[in-house]
């Protein structure tokens, strides 16, 4: 576990005083840096063109200053500065040597020659090095057209190799390593710029990777065989600047130049991370992360990377509508859709709606609009919150936002995990944890964070203690700048949730500051606070109450309703674009369209409404939901007033103005429900429902239908079997 | 002088209608096989089929098949079985049932016929899988 | 220089492409029409369609009120163009059948309007 140097230092005497002090040294030095150096700029001079520049700023970062890119493998703005790759050497003038830039703060007056002959003799010279012991398998390669080292080749390498020891020698080879089901290695094109080993034990905090030997002799790898499996790995492939991490799933697929890309929203977990669908002949090939600094600045998570062959499987093709016979059969649209109105006629308006884990904001009003047209009020979500804390956006939104919580010195988390339930969130706090000294400590089960933390014990009256001032942790977060409560959304759907949001909201109202929410629940579901945001109620249960006749299950897949809570008589409709636990139950399946294949819009935890695009079109005679909605709506004659996205998108606004602005936060006000402070929280121990890695890999329609998740699990399972065999061998 | 007059070509039209079996027998058969021929029967198979041979019509003439009469006009080249079919290629002189060296092994496959463009036709089928693969729904209603 | 200016604008306004009035364009339309009109028995012989003359007339007049409300002089005059372009086209018989038929779109489905049948068709 790293910190930060000095703050390690300091930090490692465990006192609190200790740790007072060394959060001094580090505040004062930050206001000393800030404001008032500010104005000392120093001038230097990158090709003649003179920058003005902080004190600190290195060479390869003054350079970009002005819009000059110096050739790079091993640094990476998000990683720690290694020097090791060499590539990056230029000229300083009066300087001995060529300088490594990315390493090197630049002195006052500095001329820098990023073109000159010595610089691009040095450039020569390294590449020549790195591909003495490359192959030249660029033909087989995966990374071949999207590769550093063929495109820095190309621009800076040599026009003729001096290469000739091939029948000698012959190149450098090295053993490929079995790290996992998701992340290919192919050792021997490796060029040991380490950002794999400064990923892992960086940003996903697992020290799995790491080098052995030097010079020639060096590998990087897990030392003992086993695997990387962190939540996180796949982001190695994108870090990694040769064809040595590839992606396993994507092998031997496309190239990237074959490829349509489509800038899309991830919707499997509650982050909304921004993607970019890669799709080739009407198929989702892979997926990659998008940068935005505010979300999942360029990382993603493995399940929103590796879960899109779900969407080739276990595909609603066809509607299909249950015969007498017990036997769901597929139909052509006209009879489903009759079959479905022919039942809400017959139900008279007891009708209920549940939206489940993926559906988009689109659909979740349209069923809202047609539902209520048809004279029925009992829309829910199928996740459960707290009764009536819905009318209050705060209640359930991450208000710190995702990219506060770097800058948050204090943290509870009350029945979450973080590191599987919104991994992205996690690499946050590991963020704030590695250089902002931030302080954590967890009421729940003792899980692994991936950073060091208090566990404060699992039972939920830990909450009043810690709220009302008498738990040591309280001076922790009452002390702190920028504390932070993140409660998990499913602890809320406990019977005492209600008490336990109601005092960790009042104790947030103390913990307030200035253009600061302390108070955060941390979603798990996509669709979860776009429902909320346009109405609808929360827990499945709301609509099993209602006992209706025909009730509609909008994506909703979790399984928390079941054919023995629903009267014998109810016609259950399915809409959606997997065929998992939802429609297995259901009388009536209409096939509805997966995030990649429909333009739709999401609101993640913080709030924060984007929107997918369709990089595919919907497989066989499935629709885009809303329309499967408005069509059956003029098939049961009250046809809903929209026919395209645009007046569905202009219904939303009036629904709720803030969800058409995309990509922008609307800042939420104090959390708190009136009323339901007079409940108190019931004595049990708080659980988490994905504790464990093998937990995280399927948890929606979509992942549980990908068998690269599947190799997943197996993996995880596997490995530890492994490990306790030894275990039990040494004991 | 009867060659002359074209007579010997009248006998042996009268010939071949008697061969044939009279003038109704004759006209169905030069309906049926566009042909009417007399010559020498070789051999029948056990499909029916019958052979003939006459060396007084030219090479690649003179020896023809009248099919099964069961198959009617359905008949086709490839009823010709295996045995027949080097005699009637003139790969060899020898008909099967003079030709002593033919093998004659139990795991011989009976002979079939050419079925293009009939209901048994070979229809080649894709091994790709499908780019997506539907949701079987089996569990009954819970 | 402010005088031809003028003038250059005003002609660019009424550049004619044929006809330079309302008449003219009319009498070209007129002439069209009655060319066609006596040029359709023989189509109907030289191409051996299934349709009487009696309903290429008024499959001809159909496309001509198709354009009745067309009140500049310019795209009248273009849509004669076009038109004569057609006839030629059908006297030298450089169509063929298929190309004389296609006046009556029998081969073609109408394209959904109403977004139910946009729906069921999966068509955008």
């Amino acid at each position: 576990m790293i910190r930060a140097p000095l703050v390690k230092a300091l930090g490692a005497l465990g006192s609190p005083t200790h740790q007072m002090a060394s959060r001094a040294v580090r505040t004062s030095a930050m206001v000393a840096q800030t404001p008032a150096k500010a104005p000392e700029k120093i001038e230097v001079f990158v090709d003649d063109i003179p920058v003005q520049v902080v004190p600190g700023t290195t060479v390869l970062q003054a350079a970009a200053q002005i819009g000059v890119e110096i050739p790079r493998f091993c640094y990476h703005e998000r990683l720690a500065v290694a020097g090791n790759c060499r590539m990056c050497l230029v000229e300083v003038e009066k300087s001995p040597k060529p300088v490594a830039a990315c390493a090197m703060p630049v002195m006052k007056g500095w001329r820098i020659k990023t073109n000159s002959d010595l610089t691009r003799k040095a450039r020569e010279g390294v590449m020549e090095f790195l591909l003495m012991n490359h192959p030249l398998d660029c033909p087989i390669c995966d990374q071949g057209g999207e590769c550093d080292l063929q495109d820095q080749a190309m621009a800076f390498g040599s026009d003729r190799s001096r290469f000739t020891d091939i029948n000698y020698t012959g190149k450098r080879a090295v053993e490929d390593k079995d790290i996992g089901p998701l992340v290919k290695t192919i050792m021997t094109r490796c060029i040991h710029c380490t950002r794999c080993v400064r990923f892992a034990s960086e940003i996903a905090g697992v020290d799995d990777l790491g080098t052995t030997g030097r010079g020639n002799d060096m590998q990087i790898g897990t030392y003992v065989e086993k695997l990387f499996l962190t939540e996180l790995s796949g982001n190695v492939i994108d870090l990694c600047p040769v064809g040595a991490l590839t992606n396993k799933p994507y092998s031997f697929v496309a190239r990237p130049w074959e490829i349509r890309k489509v800038s899309s929203i991830d919707v499997l977990d509650a982050v909304g991370s921004n993607i970019v669908v890669s799709t080739r002949t009407n198929e989702v090939l892979r997926i990659l992360p998008r940068e935005n600094e505010d979300v999942n600045e360029e990382w993603l998570a493995d399940k929103s990377r590796f879960a899109c062959d779900g969407l080739k499987r276990q595909r609603l093709v066809a509607p299909m509508v249950r015969m007498p016979n017990g036997e769901l059969q597929a139909v052509e649209w006209e009879g489903a859709l009759i079959a479905v109105a022919k039942a809400i006629k017959a139900a008279g308006g007891q009708i209920a709606g549940i939206s489940g884990q993926l559906a988009d904001l689109e659909a979740q009003v349209a069923l809202k609009d047609l539902l209520n047209r048809l004279g029925s009020e009992v829309v829910a979500t199928e996740q459960g919150f707290i009764a009536g804390g819905t009318d209050n956006r705060a209640n359930y939104l991450l208000n710190s936002t995702i990219a506060g919580l770097e800058e948050a010195d204090a943290v509870l988390l009350v029945g979450t995990n973080p590191r599987y339930e919104a991994p992205l969130v996690n690499t946050r706090l590991r963020k704030a944890y590695v250089h902002n000294e931030l302080q954590i400590a967890s009421i729940g089960p003792k899980i692994d964070l991936s950073y060091d933390h208090e566990n404060l014990g699992a039972d939920a009256a830990l909450v009043k203690d810690v709220c009302s001032g008498a738990h040591a942790f309280s001076k922790v977060l009452e002390g702190a700048k920028k504390p932070a409560i993140i409660i998990g959304a499913d602890l809320l759907e406990r019977a005492d949730g209600a008490a336990i949001h109601a005092t960790v909201a009042e104790y947030c109202k103390k913990l307030k500051k200035p253009n600061w929410n302390p108070f955060n629940v941390l979603q798990t579901n996509a669709a979860q606070v776009g429902a909320l945001d346009v109405g609808y109620k929360a827990g499945a249960q709301t609509a099993v109450k209602a006992q209706p006749k025909v009730l509609f299950l909008l994506n909703a897949d979790a399984g928390k309703v079941t054919r023995e809570q629903l009267p014998k008589d109810c016609f259950v409709v399915y809409i959606g674009s997997h065929g998992d636990n939802g429609a297995s139950i259901a009388d009536a399946v209409l096939p509805g369209a997966a995030y990649t294949e429909k333009q739709g819009i999401y609101v993640n935890t913080e709030g924060r409404p984007q929107q997918t695009l369709p990089g595919v079109s919907p497989p066989g005679m499935a629709r885009e939901d809303w329309k499967i909605l408005r069509a059956l709506s003029e098939v049961v004659g009250k046809p809903l007033p929209y026919d395209n996205l645009d007046e569905l998108r202009n219904r939303l606004e009036d629904v709720a103005p803030h969800l058409t602005r995309l990509g922008q936060l609307e800042p939420a006000g104090d959390a708190g429900a009136a009323g339901t402070i007079s409940k108190s929280i019931g004595g049990g121990a708080i659980d988490i429902k994905l504790k464990e890695l093998r937990d995280y890999f399927m948890t929606d329609a979509i992942s549980r239908a990908s068998p690269t998740m599947a190799k997943c699990i197996s993996a995880v399972n596997k490995q530890q079997r492994e490990n306790e065999a030894k275990q039990s061998v040494a004991i | 002088m009867a060659k002359f007059l074209g007579i010997n070509r009248l006998t042996k039209l009268f010939q071949m209608v008697r061969e044939a079996g009279g003038l109704k027998q004759a006209y169905l058969k030069l309906y049926r096989n566009d042909d009417l021929k007399i010559g020498t029967l070789v051999g029948i198979d056990k499909y029916g089929n019958k052979y003939f041979e006459n060396p007084y019509y030219f090479y690649g003439r003179n020896r023809w098949i009248e099919f099964a009469p069961h198959v009617n006009m359905d008949y086709d080249g490839s009823m010709i079985p295996a045995e027949w079919y080097g005699w009637m290629h003139y790969k060899t002189d020898l008909p099967p049932i003079r030709d002593g060296c033919r093998p004659k092994y139990k795991w011989i496959a009976d002979h079939s016929e050419n079925l293009s463009g009939t209901k048994e036709a070979y229809y080649p089928y894709s091994t790709t899988p499908n780019k997506v693969e539907a949701w079987e729904p089996k569990a009954k209603k819970q | 220089m402010a005088g031809r200016e003028a003038v250059k604008r005003a002609v660019q306004q009424v550049r004619p492409i044929l006809s330079v009035d309302r008449e003219e364009a009319r009498k070209r339309a007129l002439n069209l029409y009655k060319a066609w009109y006596r040029q359709i028995p023989y189509i109907v012989m030289d191409y051996d369609i299934p349709m009487t003359v009696e309903q290429c007339r008024d499959k001809l007049r159909e496309e001509f009120v198709k354009h009745r409300n067309v009140t500049d002089i310019r795209v009248i005059d273009m849509l004669v163009i076009k038109g004569q372009m057609e006839l030629k086209e059908s006297v030298e018989i450089w169509k063929q059948k298929g190309h004389i038929m296609r006046y009556w779109k029998e081969s073609q489905d109408p394209k959904p309007t109403d977004f139910l049948s946009k729906f069921i068709q999966g068509v955008n």
